[in-house]
């Protein structure tokens, strides 16, 4: 083989980056002094980024607030966010750099489902400290992932609250259960249809709409010939919400929507054709962020709502995102300045023995064999126009 | 019921007819499938929805806007993506070239406008019901779009020198016909055309970032069935397909409604490769 | 066989493409030893990069056949990954049948990546390149959507776990090192496919579609070969993606990810296996050096593609390619060499005339053939004249099967020729060159002149994908038989230079190097001396001559009458699709007509 200077500039360079590349890094410094780092896998831009960005002023929020009061015991945390686009394959690669290479001590997120799934054993195998807010059930498995953690409420207390709200409240005996055809909305549509077919419930009409389906007037047709009483619906699509709703309101049907907290956002409310379009409408909320009568949040929240007055934006964002978000670092934070060490074991541990944490999303208890620490009573439903500061007022009945 | 889906599959089908037609005029100068013809579409859309909402201008202003950014990016296109390429005997480099461009001009809108559907506005306000104007008016201005290209092609001199360069590109060229410069004036028509695809649908499709592969896709079947470079087949082939679609949605359910369409898309392609009206191949050899 | 030692530059080169398919193999073997160092840094996230390369790498190398080789634009292709995965997952985890072992589950699923190959790559045979992209974009949504509603088998958008492998190939080093020798070998057999005779008549049907089917090339047969492969791999592809992911959801795989697989061959440069290899590894990688990028990846992505096709359409392949950088000598000169003739060709019997018989062809309302009888005697060469419009290229494409006449009937001998079918002519030793030249621009001199003799190859896909002895026997074969017939024609030290860089006289004389290939029975051209000089002409008309004493029968269609006159043994004037005159020269020479219509006083 002929050598030329091309053979010798190729090869070195490449010799150079295998060297680089072979040398550890960032060899662990005095232990004390180091920065908690906590690793954030949000989906900022991409499709339904919008609880992503919503978390992620959460997790700023907390961070400066924690590190201006001095820190954890003089340490720091520093947040080390990866935009992963709700992409499984760049969620992969992000979990494995900040397990391997960023050597994170806990991880905030997935916010995508999708993204969790895959995640989900790559942090096990690590051991990693997981907190997300994923929905889906089987991301919880106390056995086979004891490192991870869910902060919001499973996807079966999220189908038992509307489930129970249609059947009690609304007082509805036949109803038409809605999605997209994502793999959430297709998962969710068929959970949800053969829960309330066990509650006894007729389910009178099922679809999944594909989320850019211009025109969904034969569905809303069909629903009401079947003689539905309430539509449950499962999709974070802000235009298919919009469409449904304002056909609902050119049939002058008042059929009232029953589910997914997506019905509550910002966007939803500059898609309707009219602001009377979005009453009737009743989202996923939580206590903690619901106002009563005299429109008053609970104190806790309050307090929260006080503190972020002027640094974070609520008003085209939910509350319960920042406010999850500021939890789950605070978890953390907590469990480093309890344990003293920001060993896996050690956050692990701490977080299995929380009972009723009181944090402003909700009221945690984690036990080595109950990962899903929001409390089911916490859970309620909201009026999905109702939004002032990311909050809302509780739906009738409450 | 059937109403409805006559309705809405009538004017998703002129959007998509209007988005082939795009396509079409841009062939016709250039011999290059465009992949940014829905993409113009897209940005019909979203262009409308930031004059007239974000920025606040009265909806005329806010069309004429649309239409002259759209048409500078055909131009651009143009310049970019299918000028450099049409000298080389390659023929598949203008598929990459357009293609990117049409991703960038895809992800820029994602980042830069949003990543989840916003509103677009009411033009005119007129209609109710099944005669809404969402309903109405993507089918008039396709209908409007088809009479006015053929009285251009027709009746104009510049409309007869486009198909004059369609036709014989030698020729024109010997006829001492400007090649280039009709050819940048037919991609920003087409940029123009595409614009009024997603003015007109945006109250069906709203301003979604996300629309832009889907009318390459959907509009791209009108020219497949129509024949390339057909017109009339085009819109007739948009109608039919928004019908189709709208019937398939309603009869098997979101999920397998772009299955029917693309398994009666492959059919049609492998039974008539040139189409329903379309020409056959040129001599080879 | 002395012919050889006159030329000794690429007598070295010859030793040195022998060595194996992928020259030089240094850069593959570099790559490989930095894939396999990366346990040494102890780094796991850099173990998973370069395992998803290997990974998507498999699937690269199948999809370079077909859209660098090929040239067929297969966007979509991510459809077959995700076949591939959901097969080898659902059969891993025992939804249907009783679960079977991974490997099992990963076989099973190339099987299906076979087939579905094919159904995915179908179109290519019918439709146009645009309208075959957009199939392949139709396919991929297709396969989205099934996965996403076939939930029992599925998982549906909850999706399903990805295979485990046995021990101790479950860890991330043990995984890293299946997958690395995985990809090599894959490598391995893409290259052997694209440096035989298949790969060159890919690369044929890709450019030079007429010139490969006069070669006797079956466009579809070929296609499907290629479908079959690149499907195996991309499905087998899926699978290991599968168990990189631990567990998939329909909505991992994007229409991104097929982006990056298009974007890597085509950035990489088409007919080369390093190139998009490279190209592979960028783009894999380039989302991993900053964290910004990695939202922007689909831009850069395209902005990337952008910049290749405009500024280096060849790609990285054409940068790094050291033939392009060796400078031309100024002034050649073409200087057949009778005595490789001599070799090439021997002294051969060629039984029968090639005769027709009241051939009548039209094109809308015009008679382009007007009932010509015609016939070419072995061992002479015969001329065809005639006035621009005259029929004469037209008669051509009719012998060569490309059109079929209305009427009237062709025969070799006793035996008649089919009407229509273009890709039999090579078999029964008919051979052709073109107007215009059909040339690879591309690929080398000599591997243009190799397609000439596809149809001799014995050696099956199979033997070529594993390098059996029999096909690597033939290639020297061909390899030899080539240089011979560029000796005969004068072009023997142009051998391993891009064809694109040939002057244009030079490639008339190439592509009868081509059809010597064949050692033709019958050899028809198509004004071979249309812009060549005077020497040239002359040293052309001594080698067509050269070549009918060897037996041939040659059909010459020219414009220049002077050639025609010195070496023609028989001449036919064709005017307005009607037969005018035929005879000898001589006769013809002072023939009424003849001297009227065409030839002048």
């Amino acid at each position: 083989m002929k050598i030329t200077r091309r053979t010798l500039a190729l090869g070195g360079s490449s010799l150079a980056a295998g060297a680089a590349l072979s040398v550890p890094l960032a060899t662990p410094a005095l232990a004390q002094n180091e920065p908690i780092r906590i690793g954030w896998l949000a989906a900022l831009t991409g499709p339904s980024s919008a609880p992503g960005v919503g978390f992620n002023r959460g997790v700023l929020f907390a961070a400066e607030a924690i590190n201006a009061a001095g820190g954890v015991k003089g340490r720091r945390i520093e947040i080390i966010t990866r935009d992963t686009q709700g992409d499984p394959t760049k969620a992969v690669n992000a979990t494995q750099e900040m397990i391997s290479q960023l050597r994170v001590h806990a991880i905030w997120g997935p916010t995508n489902s999708g993204e969790s799934l895959a995640v989900t054993a790559i942090m096990a195998r690590a051991k990693m400290p997981n907190i997300h807010p994923c929905v889906v059930d089987s991301l919880i498995d106390e056995r086979r992932y004891p490192n991870a953690f869910r902060i919001t409420p499973s996807n079966t207390q999220w189908d038992d609250a509307v489930r129970s709200y249609c059947l009690t409240r609304v007082k509805a005996k036949k109803v038409a259960v809605i999605g997209d055809t994502t793999g959430y909305g297709v998962s969710a549509v068929n959970a949800s249809v053969a829960a309330f077919q066990r509650d006894k419930a007729e389910v009178v009409y099922k679809a999944n709409i594909d989320a850019t389906q211009p025109d969904v007037t034969p569905d809303m047709l069909r629903a009401r010939n079947a003689g539905a009483e309430a539509i449950v619906f499962w999709s974070v699509s802000t235009g298919l919400i919009a469409r449904l709703l304002n056909t609902r309101a050119n049939m002058n049907w008042d059929v009232p929507f029953v589910g997914h907290p997506a019905m509550s956002s910002g966007e939803v409310g500059s898609l309707v054709e009219r602001p009377s379009n979005w009453e009737k409408v009743y989202a996923i909320g939580y206590r903690s962020c619901s106002y009563d009568a005299s429109g008053n949040l609970p104190p806790r929240t309050a307090e929260l709502v006080q503190r972020l007055s002027g640094k974070v934006n609520l008003q085209d964002t939910l509350l319960w995102w920042v406010a999850s978000a500021v939890d789950a670092v605070q978890l953390i934070a907590k469990a480093v300045e309890a344990t003293n060490s920001t060993a896996k074991e050690a956050i692990i541990e701490y977080w299995n023995g929380l009972k009723n944490y009181p944090g402003y999303y909700g009221t945690y208890t984690y036990s080595p064999t109950q990962h899903n620490g929001y409390p089911t009573e916490e859970v309620v439903m909201s009026a999905a126009n109702s939004a002032k500061n990311g909050a809302f007022a509780l739906a009738p009945g409450y | 019921m059937l109403a409805s889906i006559i309705a809405s599959g009538l004017a998703v089908g002129a959007v998509y007819a209007l988005i082939g037609i795009t396509y079409n005029t841009m062939f016709a100068t250039s011999r290059v499938m465009s992949f940014t013809a829905g993409q113009l579409g897209m940005l019909g859309g979203v262009f409308g929805s930031l004059f007239a909402l974000r920025l606040g201008l009265p909806i005329l202003p806010a069309l004429v806007l649309t239409l002259a950014c759209c048409a500078l990016i055909g131009v651009v296109t143009e310049i970019v993506a299918v000028r450099p390429v049409l000298k080389s005997l390659d023929q598949h480099l203008y598929v990459l070239t357009t293609l990117a461009v049409a991703l960038l001009i895809q992800h820029t809108t994602a980042m830069e406008w949003s990543t989840e559907p916003q509103p677009f506005p009411r033009v005119l306000d007129l209609g109710s019901g099944i005669w809404d104007e969402k309903y109405w008016l993507p089918v008039v201005v396709c209908i409007l779009t088809i009479l006015s290209l053929e009285y251009l092609y027709r009746y104009t001199l510049v409309g007869r020198a486009f198909v004059a360069i369609a036709e014989d590109n030698f020729a024109a060229r010997a006829l001492g016909l400007p090649e280039r410069n009709l050819r940048i004036a037919s991609y920003a028509l087409a940029g123009a055309i595409g614009a009024l695809a997603g003015f007109a649908g945006g109250q069906l499709l709203l301003a979604f970032f996300a629309n832009g592969p889907l009318l390459n896709f959907y509009g791209f079947i009108p020219v497949a069935l129509g024949g390339l470079g057909n017109n009339r087949g085009a819109v007739i082939g948009g109608f039919l397909l928004g019908l189709y679609q709208q019937a398939a949605n309603f009869l098997v359910g979101g999920i397998f409604s772009s299955v029917a369409v693309f398994t009666l898309f492959i059919i049609v392609l492998l039974a008539a490769p040139q189409g329903m009206f379309g020409a056959q191949a040129v001599r080879r050899v | 066989m002395d012919a050889m030692t006159e030329t000794a530059p690429p007598r070295t080169e010859a030793a040195a493409r022998l060595a194996g398919p992928l020259t030089p193999l240094w850069p593959f073997l570099l790559l490989l030893a930095i894939g396999l160092a990366m346990p040494l840094t102890g780094n796991e996230y850099w173990g998973l990069i370069v395992t998803r390369m290997a990974i998507y790498w498999v699937l690269v190398a199948g999809l370079n056949l077909i859209v660098g080789y090929a040239g067929q634009l297969a966007i979509g292709y991510v459809a077959l990954l995700t076949i591939g995965a959901y097969t080898t997952s659902v059969l891993a985890a025992g939804n249907v049948l009783p679960p079977l072992p991974a490997f099992a589950a990963l076989g099973v699923a190339g099987l299906a990546g076979a087939v579905f190959g094919v159904v995915v790559g179908l179109p290519a045979l019918r439709l146009r390149t645009f309208y075959f992209a957009m199939t392949t974009l139709g396919f991929a949504t297709i396969v989205t959507q099934i996965t996403l509603a076939w939930q029992d088998v599925t998982g549906g958008g909850i999706g399903i776990a990805g295979p485990m492998l046995p021990e101790p190939l479950d860890t991330t080093w043990g995984f890293l090192y299946f997958c690395l020798g995985f990809a090599a070998l894959c490598t391995w057999l893409t290259a052997n496919i694209a440096r035989s005779r298949f790969g060159r008549a890919l690369v044929a049907v890709r450019d030079a579609e007429v010139a490969a089917e006069a070669s006797g090339i079956h466009k579809p047969k070929l296609l499907v070969l290629v479908f079959i492969l690149a499907g195996a791999l991309a499905a087998m592809a899926g699978g290991l993606f599968a168990t990189l992911q631990t567990y998939i959801t329909p909505d991992a795989f994007t229409f991104d990810l097929s982006l990056l697989f298009f974007i890597a061959v085509l950035i990489g440069g088409r007919g080369s296996i390093l190139g998009p290899l490279l190209g592979t590894v960028i783009l894999t990688l380039l989302p991993e050096i900053a964290a910004p990028l990695a939202a922007w990846s689909t831009f850069l992505y395209a902005a990337l593609l952008l910049v290749i096709v405009l500024a280096m359409p060849g790609g990285i392949a054409a940068l790094i390619d050291p033939r392009n950088r060796r400078k031309l000598p100024e002034h050649r000169v073409i200087t057949p060499q009778p005595t490789a003739l001599d070799a090439l060709l021997g002294r051969r019997e060629v039984p029968a005339s090639l005769t027709l018989r009241g051939i009548v062809l039209s094109f809308g309302g015009v008679r382009a053939i007007d009932g010509v009888d015609l016939e070419v005697t072995p061992g002479q060469v015969h001329g065809l004249i005639g006035p621009n419009g005259s029929g004469k290229t037209t008669t051509l494409n009719v012998i060569s099967g490309y059109y079929r006449p209305e009427a009237g009937s062709m025969a070799i001998g006793p035996a008649p020729l089919p009407a229509g079918e273009p890709q039999g002519r090579a078999g029964l030793r008919i051979a052709r060159t073109f107007q215009t030249p059909r040339l690879i621009g591309e690929a080398s001199v000599l591997e243009n002149v190799m397609i000439g003799g596809t149809t001799d190859g014995r050696a099956g896909f199979a033997e070529a994908l594993l390098a059996l002895p029999r096909q690597r026997q033939e290639e020297r074969e061909f390899e030899a038989r080539a240089r011979l017939a560029l000796e005969a024609v004068g072009l023997a030290g142009l051998a391993e230079v891009r064809a694109d860089r040939l002057q244009h006289s030079e490639l008339r004389f190439m592509e009868i190097a081509r059809t010597l290939m064949l050692r033709p029975a019958f050899l028809l051209l198509d004004e071979p001396a249309a812009g060549l000089s005077t020497e040239e002409i002359r040293r052309l008309g001594a080698l067509i001559r050269s070549i009918s004493r060897h037996g041939t029968g040659v059909l010459l269609v020219e414009h220049h009458a002077d050639l025609i006159f010195d070496i023609c043994d028989q001449v036919t004037v064709l005017n307005l699709g009607k037969v005018l005159a035929a005879g000898t020269p001589a006769e013809i020479r002072v023939h009424k007509e003849v001297v009227s219509a065409y030839l002048g006083a």
